[in-house]
C-alpha cells in the first residue's frame, strides 16, 4: 500500500514545506534530459556521440562470428528427430504440403520453418513421428531446417550487444552482457535449444529484437512525431507481433514494452512539465496505440490469414474445429460424407469426446445395484466402441410428415423418438437414478405399446443442433447435437467410467442435468440405411457427388482457432518427465533430454552454462537489494546515489529488469506442464539487466546524455563513463574465460558428440538434480 | 451506480491557459506561499456531514488548493518529490484525534441527560435489536440436522463426552459450540446424523440461538466500523443495514456452525483495526494500547475459529506494513521511538495472536482427555495418555511373529497401511499407504526371511534387534511389504513400495532391515539391545535397494482414497523424521502385556503435529473430478450470486433454507469494487493533470478506507482461486463483508457526503438504497427463515436461471 505518487506530488507542490534540502542531485525526475522551453541554448545543443567506433565493430563482429561458428558446428548431428522436433518439423512439413494442422502455438515461427524448408527444397513427405527416427535414411535436408533457428539464434547475439550499446553503457559493459548471452545463450542453454527444429530460437529472437527497437524508440522521443520517431514506434510494434506469433510468450513482451509506454505517457501527462496540453498528451497516446497495438494487430492477424491460405487441405488438425470449419477444408471427410437426415432414416450416433456409439441390447439391469439402490429393470442402454447392428437407431417423427420432399428432413429443436432397431424398442429415459450416478437418470427402452401409452412422454426428446439457426437441418457428421429430454430437461450423456460386468464394461449413458455442459454434445456418424431400403443415401438430394469447400469468414476461424489455441495451451497439465516447476529455472536446477542414441551412448541435455546463469541469479538479487536499498535510504532522507547514475538504474536496468520478471514470474500461475527453455527470454532479460548491475559496479559515472535532443532540449554537460579500469576488465576476463571453460566441458550434452563414459557423465552431473543418461552405475548396495 | 457527472467526470483537460474563475468544486489561484491556516486543519474525520469531506470552497482554501502550472518557478518540480522530507509530519497534522477525545463530560444527572449523551448509541441499539429479531426469529422451525450441523454439532458433542477428535479446523469455534450444548444442557450423548430430525432431549434451539448471538453482533460491529471509518450518519445507517438484511448472512447465522462465529471474528477485527487507526494520533497511550491489543486478540481468535482468519490477519499486516513505512519517513521520530512501534506491534499483532491460538489448543488437549475417533491422527505418546486407550497393556519387547501397527513418527504421520487395491500406475501391485484410523489393515507381522527357517508359533522366542534382516507381512491379505526400481506415483524420485506375494511366493527385494534411531526412554541404541512398542524410533531400509521406508504427507489421487503415498526414499537423511517409525499397538499372545506408564508427550510437540495433520487433511479436499458435488461451486461464482446452495432437503414436507445472498447487495457490492478502481484511476489522472478534488486530507482518507474495503475483499477472495480444495458458497461470506463497506464508502463519498447536492437529493438516494435493500431482503426473507410446503408455490425468488431453488 505505498501511497500514491499524486497526493504527494501535490502535497509537496502545494508548497507548504519550501523546498531547501533538496539538492538537485536528488532531483527524482525520471527524465535524464530536461527539456525546458526557456533554454537559451535550444538549437546548439550537443549531439550525443554515436556509441558506434571502430573497436566496437571489431567486437561484435567477433562475437557474431563465434556465436554463428558455436551454433552452425556439427548442425548435422544428430540426424535424427530430437525432442520436440516431432511436432514442429512435421508442422513445416504440412505447410509444404497444405495440409490443416493444429498447434497451441501461433504459426509465425513455423511460418518461417515451412520457408526455411522450402526454401532448401524439402517435399513435406517426412513424418516426423518419433523422437529417433532416422533423417539421412528418408533424405530429409534437415540441415537446413535446423539452420533457420540456428542462424536466428546467432543473431540475438550482436542483438544484444546493440541493446547494451544503445541503453549507453560502454563496451566493456555489453560484452559483459553479451558473453552471458553467447557462451550463456551459446552456452548450453540457448545453443542447444536453438540447434534444433523448435520454435524458441525464432522467439528470443523477436523478443530481444523488440526491446532493442523499443531503447532505439525511447532514445529519439525528444523528435516526436518525425519519421524516424514513426519509424522506431512501429519497428516495436512489427516485433513485438512477431514474438507474440511465435509463442503466446510473446505477450509477456507486450506486457514489458506496455509498462514502459504507460511510465512515459504519465510523464507526458504530467501537467508540471512544460504544461503539455491534452491534444498534446492525445496525439502521443493515439501514437502509441496505432504503433503498439493496431500495427501488430494487423500483423498478427496477417500471420493466420497466411497460415489458412497456406493450409487449404483436410489434415490432422481437422478434428480439433467446429464442422463449419471443417467445411472449408477441401477433401474433409465431413464436407464428403455429410447428408441431411430425414424421418425413418436409420443412424448411428456417436459421442463427441468418449467416441462411444449409443448402444442397446437385450440384457437388463440389475434389479439391485452395490450401493442398495433399485432400477428400472429396464434394458441397458449403454455407450459402446464398436460398430455393430446394436448401435442402430430410426429417427421417429412426432408430427404429420408430407409424402416426399424437403418436409421430411429432420431440423433444429424437432422432437423425435428413436427405436433401437436389433429389438425394436423405443429409447426413454425417466425419474430413476443411473447405475452409477445417484444425481443423473436412467436411460433405457420399452416396447411400441407402452411408448405409445403411458410412457409417450418420456419416450419425446428434442434434437438441439449446437449453434444453429431455427429450421437448420440436422446432417450426419457435422451436425452436432445435443439430445434433450422433453418432460425432465436432461440430455443424453455419457462419460468414460465402465459399468460392471452386467453391462460387458461397457459405458454408462444417463441423463444429465447440467444441460449445458459441453460434453452433452453428440453427432450422427453415419446414416446407414433409409426408410424403405432403397435409395442410395448419397444422392437422395441429387446433389453432386464432389463438394467444394465452403466459405467461411477470416475473423470467425482466427476467433475459433485463437480460442482453441489458449484452450488447449491450459489443458497441456499431463505429467512430463522434463517438465520443471519456475523455481528451479534461474538455478538450473534441472534440464531436458532432448535426445539419446542408446548404441552410441550420446546425448542431448538441454542446460545453462551455470556460470553465467547463476551470475545472472546473482546480478538480479544485487539489483533487488540495491534498489531496495535506495529506497529506504531516501525514505530517510537520504540520497547515496548520484541523479544520473541513480536515473540509469531505476529507468534503463528496471527496463530489463521487468522484462525479466514479467516473462519468468507469470510461469508460477500457469498450471500446464513447463520447461526449462520457457525461461530463456527471460534469461536474455536477466542477462541484460546483469550488464547493468555490473556497470553499477564498477563505474561512476555514465554515458551522457544518450538521447537524440530535440527542438526544445536544454543542453547538459556530457559525462562518459569511468568503467575502463582495472577491475572491471579482470572481472570481465574471469567470467570469460570461466564461462569458456564450463562451455567446453558441458559441451559434449550441448553437441551430442563425443560419446562421453560413464564416469564422464558423472562428472558433467554438477548438480545431483540432473537427470543424465549413461552415468556409471555406482557400485550396488551391500 | 450513478454518479454525479459534475464531480466524477473525467476532465482531464489541459489547465494551462488559464486559471479558473469559478468552478463550483474547484478553485485555483496562485500560490500565495503562506503557511496554512489553523482552521484549515481542522479534524477531518468524525465531523458532521456538513463540515467533512466537503469540497474546498472559497479563496480561503488556496494555499492548500494549490496552484496552476506555474512555468516561471522551475524548482517546484522538485517539491512534488517528496520522498525525503517529513511527510509524516504533514500527515500527522490532518490525522487529528478522529474519536474526540476521552469524554469528560460531567456523569449524567437525570435520565433525560443520558438519552442526550448517549444519543449516538440509539440507532445501533435499535439495529441489535432488530438483529435479534432476524436471527431468532423462529429459530427451531425444522427440528432436523440442517446441512454441516451434522459436522459441527458431532463435534460439539465431542467435548461433552470428552472424546479425541479429528477435524480440520482450529478448535475455538467448536469448543464455543460445546459450551453451547453444556449451557443449554446437552449430554453430548446424540450423532448428529445429517437429515435426522431432533430428540427431545436435544435441546438444539438453545445450542442455534447462542451461536446466533454472534451473528447479531455483526451489526452492531458494523454501524461502529462505519463510525470508525468515518463515513457519514446516513452511509453508517447503510453499512448496519446491509448487515443486517443479507440473507446469506442471515442463514448461515442461524444453525449450529462455525460461520456465524467467524464472520464476528472477522467484523470484531477490522473493527479493532479502524479503532486502533483512530488512536493514531496519540501512540502509545492507554487507548492506544488498548485496541492494538484488541485488534491482536481478535486475530487471535478468528484465527482459532477457521484458518480463513489468516486472510484477515494478512489485512491487518499490510496496514501496519504501510504505517511503519510512513513511520519509517518521519525524520523528526526518535529511533527509539521507531523501534517501540515495532516491537508494540510484533508484541501484539504477533504475540498476541499465537498466545490465544496456542491456548485454544491447550483448552482442546485438556478437555479431550478420553480416547475418541480421532486418535490416530496423533503420536503414538499422545495416544497413550488418553483416557480408555489400552497401549500400555500391550507386550513391550517385539518379537518375530508379533502382530504390530507401525506409526509414522513425521509431523502428521500415520499408521503403515495397506489394502486389496492396487496401484493403477507403477507395477499394478498392491497399494501401501499410511492411513489415520484405526482398522484392521493397518496389522503386520515380523517374519524371517525366506532363506531362513519359517517361523514357528511354537519354537523359541526371538526378538528383533537393531539390524536384523526381516520380512513384513501384511496381516489381513498376507502380502510382504515389498519395493523396487519403479517411481512412486506421487514422489516421483523415490521408489514404489507394494505389497506383493504371499506366505509362499516372495523374493529378496521383500527384505527389510530394521534400524533403531534410539528410544525416547532409554536413550542412544547402544544402551539396550531389544525394541519398545512405542518408544523406541525405528527406520526401514529396503535390503536390495538401499532405500528409506518414508512417508511425508504426499496425498494420493482418488484412486488411494486420498491416503498418504509411502515410498522408499533413495538419499539416506538419518535426521529425516518421516523415515521414523515406532510400533504403536503390538499383539503377541506368548508375551505378558507391560503395565507402564509412558512419558507425556510434550505439548508444542502434539500441538505441531496435530497442526500438520490438518493441514494435510485439508490439502486433500479437493474436488473430486469423478464425483460430482452439486453443493461445491467456483470462486466465479460467487461475486454476481451466480449459484445458491440447498442446505438442506427439498421434500415438499421439508422445511426449506437456501443459502442464499440479498441480491442487492451481492451484486452492488461487487459492481462497487470495480467502480471503486475505476474512481481511483480517475482521481490520478486528475491529479497529474493538477486538478484538485480534495481538501488536505480527505484523499488520504478516501484512500484509507478504499484500501481497507478493497484489500480486505482481496485477500479473502482471490486466495481461492488459486487454492485447490472444493470450494463453497460460504466461503464468500467474510469477503461480502468488505464489498459492503466498499458501496457504503462510494455512495457516501458521491452522494451522501458530496458538497455539491442538496440535502434533499441525499435524503433521496439514501431513501432508495434503504428501500431497494429492505425491499430484497423481505422478498427473500424466507430462504433464512425456512420456507414450508412445495417450492414451486413460492413465485419470484428465481431470479436468475442459475439457482436450483426451485425443483425441476
Amino acid at each position: 500500500m505505498e501511497r500514491p505518487t499524486g497526493s504527494r506530488r501535490r502535497r509537496g507542490y502545494g508548497g507548504i514545506d519550501a523546498p531547501s534540502n533538496v539538492s538537485t542531485s536528488a532531483r527524482s525526475s525520471d527524465s535524464e534530459d530536461l527539456p525546458t522551453e526557456h533554454s537559451q541554448r535550444a538549437g546548439a545543443t550537443i549531439i550525443p556521440p554515436s556509441p558506434w567506433n571502430l573497436h566496437n565493430y571489431a567486437i561484435v563482429t567477433v562475437m557474431t562470428i563465434i556465436a554463428f561458428g558455436l551454433r552452425f558446428y556439427k548442425l548435422n548431428h544428430p540426424d535424427q528427430v530430437a525432442f520436440d522436433e516431432v511436432h514442429f518439423g512435421k508442422f513445416a512439413s504440412y505447410y509444404i504440403t497444405g495440409e490443416y494442422y493444429f498447434d497451441v502455438h501461433p504459426p509465425f515461427a513455423k511460418l518461417l520453418l515451412g520457408l526455411a524448408g522450402w526454401f532448401v527444397g524439402y517435399d513435406g513427405s517426412f513424418e516426423f513421428e518419433t523422437i529417433g527416427d532416422s533423417y539421412t535414411a528418408a533424405h530429409v535436408p534437415y540441415v537446413g531446417l535446423r539452420a533457420l533457428p540456428a542462424f536466428l539464434g546467432s543473431l540475438t547475439v550482436p542483438l544484444v550487444y546493440m541493446i547494451m550499446l544503445e541503453s549507453g553503457y560502454p563496451t566493456l559493459v555489453a560484452a559483459f552482457s553479451t558473453v552471458l548471452i553467447l557462451l550463456g545463450e551459446l552456452d548450453n542453454g540457448h545453443i542447444g535449444q536453438t540447434r534444433l527444429i523448435l520454435l524458441d530460437a525464432q522467439l528470443i529472437f523477436f523478443v530481444t529484437l523488440s526491446l532493442y527497437t523499443y531503447v532505439k524508440f525511447r532514445k529519439v522521443r525528444y523528435l516526436e512525431f518525425t519519421p524516424v520517431w514513426w519509424g522506431w514506434l512501429c519497428a516495436t510494434g512489427v516485433a513485438l507481433a512477431c514474438s507474440l506469433g511465435c509463442k503466446m510468450v510473446g505477450l509477456f513482451t507486450f506486457f514489458t514494452i506496455g509498462t514502459a509506454v504507460l511510465v512515459d505517457l504519465w510523464e507526458v501527462l504530467d501537467v508540471r512539465k512544460e504544461g503539455h496540453t491534452m491534444d498534446y498528451f492525445y496525439k502521443h497516446f493515439i501514437a502509441r496505440t496505432v504503433g503498439l497495438i493496431i500495427l501488430p494487430a494487423i500483423v498478427y492477424l496477417s500471420f493466420f490469414w497466411v497460415h489458412f491460405a497456406l493450409l487449404p487441405k483436410s489434415g490432422t488438425g481437422d478434428a480439433f474445429m467446429s464442422p463449419a470449419f471443417q467445411e472449408t477444408l477441401r477433401n474433409n471427410e465431413l464436407l464428403m460424407n455429410s447428408q441431411e437426415i430425414r424421418y425413418y432414416d436409420t443412424i448411428t450416433i456417436k459421442h463427441k469426446e468418449t467416441k462411444v456409439f449409443l448402444h442397446s441390447h437385450p440384457e437388463q439391469y440389475p434389479l439391485r445395484y452395490d450401493d442398495g439402490r433399485v432400477s428400472s429393470q429396464g434394458q441397458q442402454v449403454t455407450g459402446y466402441n464398436h460398430d455393430d447392428v446394436n448401435n442402430h437407431w430410426i429417427v421417429v417423427p412426432t408430427k404429420a410428415l408430407p409424402e416426399t420432399g424437403r418436409g421430411r428432413i429432420v431440423r433444429h429443436e424437432d422432437i423425435i423418438q428413436l427405436t433401437h432397431v436389433a429389438t425394436d424398442t423405443k429409447l426413454l429415459t425417466h425419474d430413476v437414478a443411473s447405475p452409477l450416478m445417484p444425481t443423473n437418470t436412467e436411460f433405457t427402452t420399452v416396447s411400441h405399446d407402452e411408448a405409445r401409452g403411458e410412457r409417450y412422454n418420456d419416450t419425446l426428446f428434442q434434437v438441439q443442433i449446437d449453434d444453429a439457426d431455427p429450421g437448420q437441418a440436422w446432417k450426419s457428421k457435422s451436425g452436432h447435437f445435443k439430445l434433450i429430454h422433453m418432460p425432465t430437461r436432461v440430455a443424453l450423456w455419457t462419460h468414460p467410467k465402465p459399468l460392471p460386468e452386467w453391462a460387458f464394461k461397457q459405458q454408462e449413458i444417463n441423463g444429465n442435468k447440467k444441460v449445458h455442459e459441453k460434453s452433452n454434445i453428440w453427432y450422427v456418424n453415419e446414416v446407414v440405411a433409409v426408410e424403405g431400403g432403397g435409395e442410395d443415401v448419397r444422392n437422395r438430394t441429387g446433389q453432386v457427388a464432389t463438394k467444394e469447400p465452403s466459405k467461411m469468414n477470416f475473423f470467425k476461424k482466427f476467433a475459433e482457432l485463437q480460442f482453441l489455441m489458449l484452450q488447449h495451451n491450459a489443458g497441456l497439465t499431463a505429467h512430463h518427465p522434463y517438465a520443471s516447476s519456475p523455481l528451479n529455472w534461474p538455478f538450473l536446477l534441472s534440464g531436458i533430454s532432448f535426445w539419446t542414441d542408446n548404441e552410441k551412448e550420446e546425448q542431448v541435455y538441454l542446460i545453462g552454462n551455470i556460470v553465467g546463469w547463476w551470475t545472472c541469479v546473482m546480478a538480479l538479487s544485487i539489483y533487488t537489494g540495491v534498489i531496495a536499498a535506495d529506497l529506504l535510504a531516501r525514505r530517510r532522507g537520504t540520497y547515496p546515489i548520484p541523479y544520473t547514475v541513480r536515473n540509469r538504474l531505476w529507468n534503463n536496468a528496471g527496463f530489463f529488469f521487468i522484462a525479466w520478471a514479467f516473462h519468468y514470474f507469470p510461469f508460477y500461475l500457469m498450471n500446464r506442464q513447463l520447461f526449462l527453455h520457457h525461461y530463456l527470454p527471460a534469461h536474455v532479460a536477466s542477462a541484460l539487466a546483469a550488464g547493468a548491475v555490473y556497470d553499477f559496479i564498477f563505474s561512476e559515472l555514465n554515458n551522457f546524455p544518450i538521447s537524440y535532443p530535440g527542438p526544445k532540449t536544454r543542453a547538459r554537460r556530457p559525462t562518459r563513463s569511468d568503467i575502463f579500469k582495472v577491475p572491471a576488465a579482470i572481472t570481465l576476463t574471469i567470467l570469460t574465460v570461466l564461462m569458456f571453460a564450463m562451455f567446453l566441458f558441458i559441451a559434449p550434452l550441448t553437441y551430442g558428440t563425443p560419446t562421453l563414459t560413464g564416469e564422464a557423465v558423472n562428472r558433467r552431473r554438477l548438480l545431483s538434480s540432473w537427470t543424465l543418461h549413461f552415468a556409471a552405475k555406482k557400485t550396488t548396495m551391500d | 451506480m450513478p454518479s454525479n457527472p459534475g464531480e466524477v467526470a473525467l476532465e482531464i483537460d489541459s489547465p494551462t491557459e488559464s486559471p479558473r474563475a469559478s468552478s463550483e468544486f474547484e478553485e485555483v489561484s496562485y500560490p500565495t506561499w503562506s503557511q496554512p491556516r489553523a482552521e484549515e486543519e481542522l479534524p477531518l474525520h468524525y465531523m458532521g456531514e456538513d463540515k467533512a469531506r466537503r469540497r474546498v470552497k472559497g479563496a480561503q482554501a488556496a494555499p492548500e488548493s494549490t496552484v496552476m502550472f506555474d512555468a516561471d518557478s522551475p524548482t517546484e518540480y522538485d517539491q512534488g518529490d517528496d520522498g525525503g522530507k517529513d511527510v509524516y509530519a504533514k500527515l500527522r497534522q490532518h490525522q487529528t484525534p478522529v474519536s474526540r477525545m476521552r469524554r469528560t463530560s460531567a456523569p449524567p444527572t437525570s435520565v433525560s441527560e443520558f438519552i442526550q449523551q448517549n444519543l449516538e448509541h440509539l440507532p445501533p441499539a435499535i439495529y441489535t435489536l432488530l438483529s435479534c429479531w432476524t436471527r431468532f426469529h423462529d429459530i427451531g422451525k425444522s427440528p432436523y440436522v440442517v446441512w454441516d450441523e451434522a459436522h459441527f454439532g458431532k463435534f460439539g458433542s465431542h467435548y461433552l463426552k470428552r472424546e479425541f477428535y479429528f477435524d480440520v479446523h482450529p478448535p475455538l469455534g467448536k469448543m464455543l459450540v460445546g459450551l453451547a450444548g453444556l449451557l443449554s444442557g446437552y449430554n453430548g450423548n446424540y450423532e448428529f446424523k445429517s437429515g435426522e430430525q431432533y430428540p427431545d432431549d436435544v435441546p438444539f434451539v438453545a445450542m442455534r440461538v447462542m451461536l446466533a448471538t454472534f451473528g447479531v453482533a455483526m451489526v452492531p460491529l458494523g454501524w461502529y466500523t462505519a463510525v470508525e471509518l468515518g463515513m457519514s450518519r446516513r452511509a453508517c445507517h447503510l453499512v448496519a443495514l446491509m448487515v443486517l438484511c443479507d440473507v446469506a448472512w442471515l442463514a448461515i447465522s442461524r444453525f449450529i456452525l462455525l460461520d456465524s462465529m467467524l464472520l464476528f471474528f472477522t467484523f470484531l477485527t477490522v473493527y479493532c483495526l479502524t479503532k486502533f487507526n483512530n488512536q493514531q494520533h496519540e501512540p502509545f497511550s492507554f487507548d492506544w494500547w488498548t485496541w492494538l491489543s484488541f485488534t491482536g486478540l481478535s486475530i487471535g481468535m478468528v484465527c482459532s475459529v477457521k484458518w480463513i482468519g489468516l486472510f484477515v490477519t494478512a489485512l491487518v499486516g499490510v496496514y501496519t506494513i504501510e504505517d511503519l513505512w510512513e513511520k519509517f519517513g518521519d525524520l523528526k521520530m526518535p529511533v527509539r521511538t521507531y523501534i517501540r512501534h515495532w516491537v508494540a506491534r510484533a508484541g501484539c499483532l504477533i504475540g498476541l495472536p499465537i498466545i490465544v491460538y496456542l491456548i485454544s489448543f491447550k483448552l482442546h488437549f485438556l478437555i479431550l482427555n478420553h480416547s475418541g475417533p480421532g486418535d490416530a491422527q496423533m503420536s503414538s505418546l499422545f495416544q497413550a495418555h488418553l483416557v480408555g486407550n489400552d497401549f500400555s497393556r500391550s507386550p513391550l519387547e517385539a518379537a518375530y511373529g508379533s502382530r504390530v501397527t507401525l506409526k509414522n513418527m513425521g509431523w502428521g504421520g500415520g499408521l503403515l497401511h495397506s489394502h486389496v487395491q492396487t496401484y493403477p500406475v507403477g507395477s499394478s501391485q498392491q497399494q501401501v499407504t499410511c492411513y489415520h484410523y484405526k482398522d484392521e489393515n493397518n496389522d503386520w507381522v515380523f517374519l524371517p526371511r525366506w532363506e531362513e527357517p519359517e517361523y514357528n508359533p511354537n519354537g523359541e522366542l526371538q526378538f528383533v534387534k537393531h539390524g536384523d534382516v526381516l520380512r513384513l507381512s501384511h496381516f489381513s491379505t498376507g502380502r510382504n511389504m515389498h519395493s523396487h526400481a519403479i517411481p512412486a506415483p506421487v514422489t516421483k524420485t523415490a521408489y514404489e513400495v507394494s505389497g506383493y506375494g504371499n506366505q509362499t511366493i516372495g523374493d529378496s527385494h521383500d527384505y527389510w532391515m530394521v534400524e533403531v534411531v534410539d528410544d525416547i526412554r532409554r536413550g542412544h541404541r547402544n544402551n539396550f539391545e531389544t525394541i519398545h512398542t512405542l518408544t523406541t524410533r525405528l527406520r526401514f531400509k529396503h535390503w536390495k535397494l538401499g532405500c528409506y521406508l518414508r512417508a511425508a504427507n504426499a496425498v494420493l489421487p482418488q484412486w488411494g482414497f486420498k491416503q498418504i503415498e509411502v515410498s522408499c526414499e533413495k538419499e539416506d537423511n538419518p535426521r529425516d523424521e518421516h523415515t521414523y517409525w515406532n510400533i504403536e499397538s503390538h499383539i503377541n499372545d506368548r508375551l505378558p502385556p507391560a503395565e507402564i506408564t509412558h512419558i507425556r508427550s510434550p505439548f508444542f510437540r502434539d500441538f505441531w503435529h496435530l497442526n500438520v495433520a490438518m493441514m494435510t487433511s485439508n490439502n486433500a479436499l479437493i474436488p473430486d473430478p469423478d464425483k460430482e458435488d452439486i453443493l461445491a461451486s467456483k470462486p466465479f461464482d460467487w461475486p454476481w450470486l451466480h449459484l445458491g446452495l440447498r442446505m438442506c432437503g427439498w421434500g415438499d414436507n421439508q422445511t426449506k433454507y437456501y443459502l442464499l445472498g440479498t441480491p442487492v447487495i451481492w451484486w452492488s457490492g461487487t459492481a462497487s469494487l470495480g467502480i471503486s478502481l475505476v474512481v481511483f484511476v480517475v482521481y490520478l489522472l486528475r491529479m497529474q493533470r493538477k486538478y484538485v478534488d480534495f481538501a488536505p486530507g480527505e484523499w488520504d482518507h478516501f484512500l484509507y478506507v478504499g484500501k481497507i474495503a478493497l484489500f480486505g475483499w482481496c485477500f479473502h477472495y482471490l486466495p481461492f482461486l488459486i487454492m485447490g480444495r472444493v470450494t463453497y458458497v460460504h466461503h464468500y461470506l467474510p469477503a461480502l463483508y468488505f464489498s459492503v463497506l466498499m458501496v457504503a464508502h462510494l455512495i457516501d463519498h458521491f452522494f451522501l457526503s458530496a458538497r455539491s447536492l442538496s440535502e434533499r437529493t441525499k435524503w433521496a438516494v439514501f431513501a432508495f438504497c434503504v428501500i431497494s435493500i429492505v425491499g430484497t431482503f423481505w422478498w427473500f426473507r424466507g430462504v433464512a427463515f425456512g420456507i414450508d410446503g412445495p417450492i414451486n408455490d413460492h413465485k419470484g425468488l428465481g431470479w436468475r436461471k442459475s439457482w436450483n431453488i426451485y425443483s425441476l
